[in-house]
């Protein structure tokens, strides 16, 4: 077991690239459809591989999360901790899903991700986002597949075992 | 994983309750955290510190879209440069013209306030800043600029575009500010009405290109069309900045004050150049500039801010 490799590098590598992609400007038009990659890459790595199943990486990975984008310390890492938990409970029944009923499973867990966020949002005092806000889980459950097959391939060429 | 052993050994029962005690204890954990980031105790100063972790980040990913724009630039047509460069002469011979005028003006402004003893007013610098891409976090309204304490900036100084006033800076790191609109509802700012000479504070409304003026007397001298200016109470904004234009009054039979709302003069969609408003010498910060709103349902300012709010009662 200790001799295969682990695919930490190949984790790490994918964490970088959505942290990029969570920060990197776009125009504000497409703004709010810009999908949590974060979230998909844990989902991606907990089913496949069955990486990130601790709430406390979930936490860690929130906090840093909400310095880089600048929100309230502790909301992203609500979410998270909450979304792994969530996960784990249902683990074992998502991984035998077919694939659209994973996807499926991907959107509930990200409309309620959004939902955590909406309450904070909204206990903060500030104003309700607009309705495209909602469109985001949409979104990144439209590239769940290929940003499975792709994680899939890379991890492939790594050799990284599922556990 | 010691979970996924613990989980195949042990009962799963047990498992699954002692997840959940784990989940409430992070749960737990996070809102102590949010409330108080929210409150802005000592997670401020830790904030700040990992924010400047996050820096290289920040440059890093920015880089893309630097890289881009100076090629776009690099290609740009010769034929638009030169109509471009025209343009800008033009403007440019207009700009002079009436800052002669202007520069009359202030040499009779001068004689006349040496005339009558009064103090002399500060001189102004402008630094010039140019925005950074990045939009941190579309709920609160803050700006990130590509100038920092290395440029000398500070917290506290006003910011300002072609247009109007702007905000000021929250934060600084080595070479990125925050700077806070005038639209935070956190915001409030000692104006002045142009017309009437009325004095008030405006404050953020929580929308873009918006404040509100929630205290006026019933029959206080404003309607729609007016200007305000920054009034220069308090310290921290010069006067006679433009600030917004005034376009609903509303006074309602039976409340105690009128309200107004105003719609920003500086047009933060598109721009990418500011100016932050530099003293030659710092002048002493009057301490009740430190103060904070406290106006009824207000109590929860952020204190992300604490020494941007002015103080209300400067009046």
């Amino acid at each position: 077991m200790s001799a295969r490799p682990t695919g930490t590098g190949l984790v790490v590598l994918c964490l970088i690239a959505a942290c990029a992609l969570t920060i990197m400007p776009l125009p504000g038009s497409i703004e709010p459809f810009r999908p949590y990659w974060v979230a998909l890459l844990v989902l991606y790595w907990n089913l496949e591989t069955g990486r990130f199943r601790h709430l406390g990486h979930g936490f860690l990975l929130g906090l840093l999360l909400d310095i880089m984008t600048g929100t309230l310390l502790g909301q992203h890492a609500l979410g998270l901790v909450i979304l792994i938990f969530l996960l784990e409970r249902f683990r074992s029944r998502i991984r035998f899903f077919p694939p659209w009923q994973q996807a499926g499973a991907v959107f509930a867990l990200l409309l309620n991700d959004r939902v955590i966020h909406l309450w904070i949002i909204a206990l903060q005092g500030n104003q309700w986002p607009s309705w495209q806000w909602w469109l985001a889980p949409a979104v990144a459950v439209l590239l769940w597949p290929w940003l499975f097959l792709l994680l899939d391939y890379l991890r492939r060429q790594a050799r990284v075992q599922s556990q | 994983m010691s979970l996924g052993a613990s989980s195949s050994a042990g009962g799963l029962a047990a498992d699954f309750s002692s997840r959940i005690a784990r989940l409430m204890a992070y749960i737990v954990l996070c809102m102590v955290l949010m409330t108080l980031d929210y409150r802005g105790f000592w997670v401020e100063r830790i904030r700040t510190g990992a924010t400047f972790l996050v820096e290289p980040i920040w440059l890093a990913v920015e880089a893309p879209a630097a890289a881009t724009r100076s090629i776009a630039q690099r290609w740009q047509n010769r034929s638009e440069l030169l109509t471009e460069r025209d343009l800008l002469a033009l403007e440019l011979n207009q700009s002079q013209a009436q800052l002669l005028v202007l520069d009359e003006l202030a040499r009779e402004n001068h004689r006349l306030r040496a005339l009558l003893g009064a103090t002399e007013t500060i001189d102004r610098n402008f630094q010039a800043v140019e925005l950074r891409d990045l939009d941190l976090n579309p709920y609160s309204h803050r700006l990130l600029i590509n100038r920092g304490a290395s440029d000398g900036l500070q917290v506290g100084q006003v910011v300002m575009d072609a247009s109007g006033l702007v905000g000021q800076v929250d934060s600084v790191l080595v070479h990125t500010a925050s700077v806070i609109l005038l639209s935070d509802p956190d915001h409030a700012l000692p104006v002045e009405i142009e017309r009437s000479r009325l004095r008030t504070i405006a404050y953020g409304s929580g929308r873009n290109d918006e404040i509100r003026l929630n205290d006026l007397p019933m029959n206080a001298d404003i309607q729609v069309g007016d200007v305000l200016l920054s009034s220069g109470l308090g310290g921290r904004f010069q006067p006679g900045l433009p600030v917004a234009d005034v376009v609903e009054v509303e006074r309602v039979p039976g409340q105690a004050f009128a309200s107004a709302r105003a719609e920003l003069r500086a047009r933060m969609q598109g721009a990418r150049h500011l100016l932050v408003v530099t003293d030659p010498s710092p002048p002493a910060v009057a301490s009740d500039a430190n103060q904070r709103v406290d106006d009824g349902d207000s109590d929860v300012v952020s204190d992300a801010a604490p020494d941007v709010v002015q103080d209300a009662d400067a009046r």
